[in-house]
């Protein structure tokens, strides 16, 4: 009969107790620092619209907010608002990762990877959905433009970032190794 | 913490549910319309006992028995009285003596308080171990399958070579294969004297048959990839020799919690057994037409669910249930509870809106028709398409019918069939909370209401 995982195998490699606080206070940091977590979204949307536009990007970070087109006739500030950020997509992660630690610990290491990997695509996907704005008020105008890239193709690309990350992490935190005879 | 953060992590934990569950719908979706009919076996090879656990059955169990015994002439009925208050043990030893002579194929097992109606699961160990007692200690066991069907229940036919059939009982690693379950009154409208007491009971019958046949199929179709298909409690299939294995010293292969089917199905994969599932037979039986039994039976379902809760550490700490299994199964069991938490989080939004609304209705409107309906569409098709797909396809698949109006119509009211269990997974809770673990039966269609209650403590 064919095991697929043994509960046993490397439990000790990683201490339950450790196991379980770390992506607890990694959620109470997020809680916690979200202004700063936004601030740091949008650095890192002002530094990818610097490598991919000519037209001029400012990043207030006091005020979370990204200013675009600066050099064009309409330019555009985007504000990192509490529900636009990925800081909070990451809560579900870190709590499923938690309950999955806690009834298998001798999956850490790979829960933790697979966290890893989802919580990237999650702050990639927040990054595309400004990226998708800003492509699109490029495009259309500023209120076609925002409109449609903030009310729908925005909505569509958080579904589609969020469907991704979840896929990968049952799958990277599920797969099984090659397996053994018992 | 401010109540914009609140509000974020509302949306968060919400939008993720939904995501997750448009995912995991569109994962089972695939693999259910993808599958063939798989070949049969020889029933010969095996010897079938069917359990019928019977507490005041005496409107049904006749047919039932009948319909047993000629359908299936080799395979043996063990029909268990559970201290009926009306004649159904009667009815069976009426059925007994037929003839002039015994039907050797025909088995009553009375029980009698106290030991008697305590739950489906003390039942049947009383049918294991009068099954036991009648095969004597030399007997082989190996194959020798249990079949749990309801007094109401009709297995199909051809149930027994599909089960027979080289991938399921053919395969001696496994030990339960579960069929797939009709609802036998689709087409019969109730007795009501009210034009719209019958439509309606027709309808909540064939959302039903639709829920079991498309969307439970499914389920079951894909955890055949995750290893964890789940028992129910009609058309259930049992090796002998499986259930001896998580038997025990008592003899008492099921378990008491209100999903006894489900627990089985634990005991059996965690003690190192797999469990099929086919769609190439069935068991009918009757859906209810009464939207408050419906509603009675599906608070016990609710609550059995969230009582199996104490089988996560079982389930995670075994050897042989596979990590997705694992998982697949925890997101089983904590159905009921992302449902309370769903009732709480999917109005947020709604209320906050109608607050707004409240305060200043033109902005409001203003905001609402300068593009927000978008997301009102997008939200609501998030909410209802994983419930609405299945409307269609069970008019195509399962009704072989291309009239997909009607399919998409069934998949709204299918949406509104679903959205009771928000209303049962309070009512489970509230149940379990006041430590209220007892149920009798769900009464069937053809027992009378008047006066008489639809469940009771047991």
């Amino acid at each position: 009969m064919a095991v697929a995982s043994a509960p046993n195998a490397g439990m000790t490699k990683f201490p339950l107790v450790v196991a379980l606080v770390a992506p607890a206070a990694a959620g109470a940091v997020v809680v916690l620092g979200e202004r700063l977590y936004r601030e740091l979204e949008v650095r890192l949307a002002g530094a990818i619209l610097n490598v991919i536009t000519t037209s001029g990007v400012y990043v207030a970070g006091d005020r979370e907010s990204v200013y675009f087109g600066l050099s064009g006739a309409a330019p555009f500030g985007l504000r990192m608002t509490p529900e636009c950020s990925s800081a909070f997509l990451l809560l579900p992660l870190l709590v499923v990762t938690m309950a999955m630690v806690y009834f298998r610990p001798a999956n850490a290491r790979r829960l933790f990877f697979s966290l890893g990997i989802s919580a990237l695509v999650v702050i990639l996907m927040n990054q595309l959905r400004i990226l998708t704005i800003v492509g699109l008020v490029h495009w259309f105008g500023t209120d076609e433009g925002y409109y449609w890239g903030h009310t729908l193709l925005g909505s569509m690309v958080s579904v589609f970032g969020g469907a991704v990350s979840l896929v990968l992490f049952v799958w990277l935190s599920t797969r099984k190794k090659a397996e053994r005879a018992a | 913490m401010s109540v914009k953060i609140l509000l974020a992590i509302t949306q968060a934990f919400a939008l993720t549910m939904s995501v997750a569950f448009l995912v995991y719908v569109v994962v089972i979706v695939v693999p259910y319309l993808r599958r063939k009919p798989a070949p049969v076996g020889d029933a010969g090879d095996f010897t079938w006992h069917f359990f019928v656990p019977c507490r005041d059955e005496q409107t049904v169990i006749r047919e039932t028995i009948r319909y047993l015994r000629t359908t299936f002439r080799k395979a043996h009925v063990w029909v268990v009285d559970d201290d009926s208050e009306d004649r159904t043990a009667r009815v069976v030893r009426m059925l007994w003596r037929r003839h002039g002579g015994y039907d050797p194929y025909l088995h009553l097992v009375p029980r009698v308080r106290p030991e008697a109606r305590t739950g489906k699961g003390d039942a049947l160990n009383a049918a294991y171990r009068a099954l036991n007692d009648w095969m004597g200690p030399d007997a082989n066991r190996d194959d020798v399958v249990v079949v749990v069907v309801d007094a109401d229940g009709r297995p199909a036919p051809n149930c027994l070579e599909v089960c027979a059939a080289d991938h399921l009982f053919g395969d001696p690693g496994i030990g339960a294969v579960q069929l797939d379950v009709w609802m036998s009154n689709v087409g019969t409208p109730p007795p009501s004297r009210h034009p719209v007491g019958r439509w309606f009971g027709l309808k909540l019958a064939q959302l039903q048959d639709l829920e079991f046949r498309t969307a439970i199929a499914a389920i079951q179709t894909s955890r055949g990839f995750t290893g964890t298909i789940s028992m129910g409690g009609n058309g259930q299939f049992t090796r002998l020799t499986a259930l001896d294995s998580i038997a025990g010293d008592a003899e008492e292969p099921w378990r008491g919690s209100l999903l006894e089917d489900f627990e089985l199905g634990v005991h059996l994969l965690t003690a190192g057994w797999r469990t099929g599932f086919t769609p190439d037979s069935h068991v009918a039986q009757e859906g209810l037409y009464s939207l408050r039994r419906f509603l009675v039976q599906r608070t016990r379902w609710g609550q059995g669910t969230m009582q199996c809760a104490r089988y996560l550490r079982r389930i995670w700490d075994s050897p042989h249930v596979s990590t997705l299994g694992a998982a697949e199964m925890m997101y089983y069991l904590a159905q009921p509870w992302l449902q309370l938490l769903g009732s709480l989080l999917y109005p947020i939004p709604f209320v906050l809106l109608v607050v707004s609304t409240a305060g200043d209705p033109a902005q409001m409107w203003t905001w609402f028709t300068g593009g927000a309906w978008i997301l009102f569409v997008i939200y609501g098709s998030f909410g209802l398409l994983p419930f609405l797909v299945w409307g269609p396809i069970y008019q195509l698949k399962c009704l072989r019918s291309k009239n997909i109006l009607r399919g998409i119509g069934l998949g709204f009211a299918y949406a509104a069939y679903i959205y009771t269990f928000y209303v049962t997974s309070w009512r489970a809770l509230f149940r379990l909370v006041r430590g209220r673990n007892g149920w009798a039966k769900t009464r069937r269609n053809t027992e009378q209401a008047a006066g008489a209650k639809v469940a009771l403590d047991a």
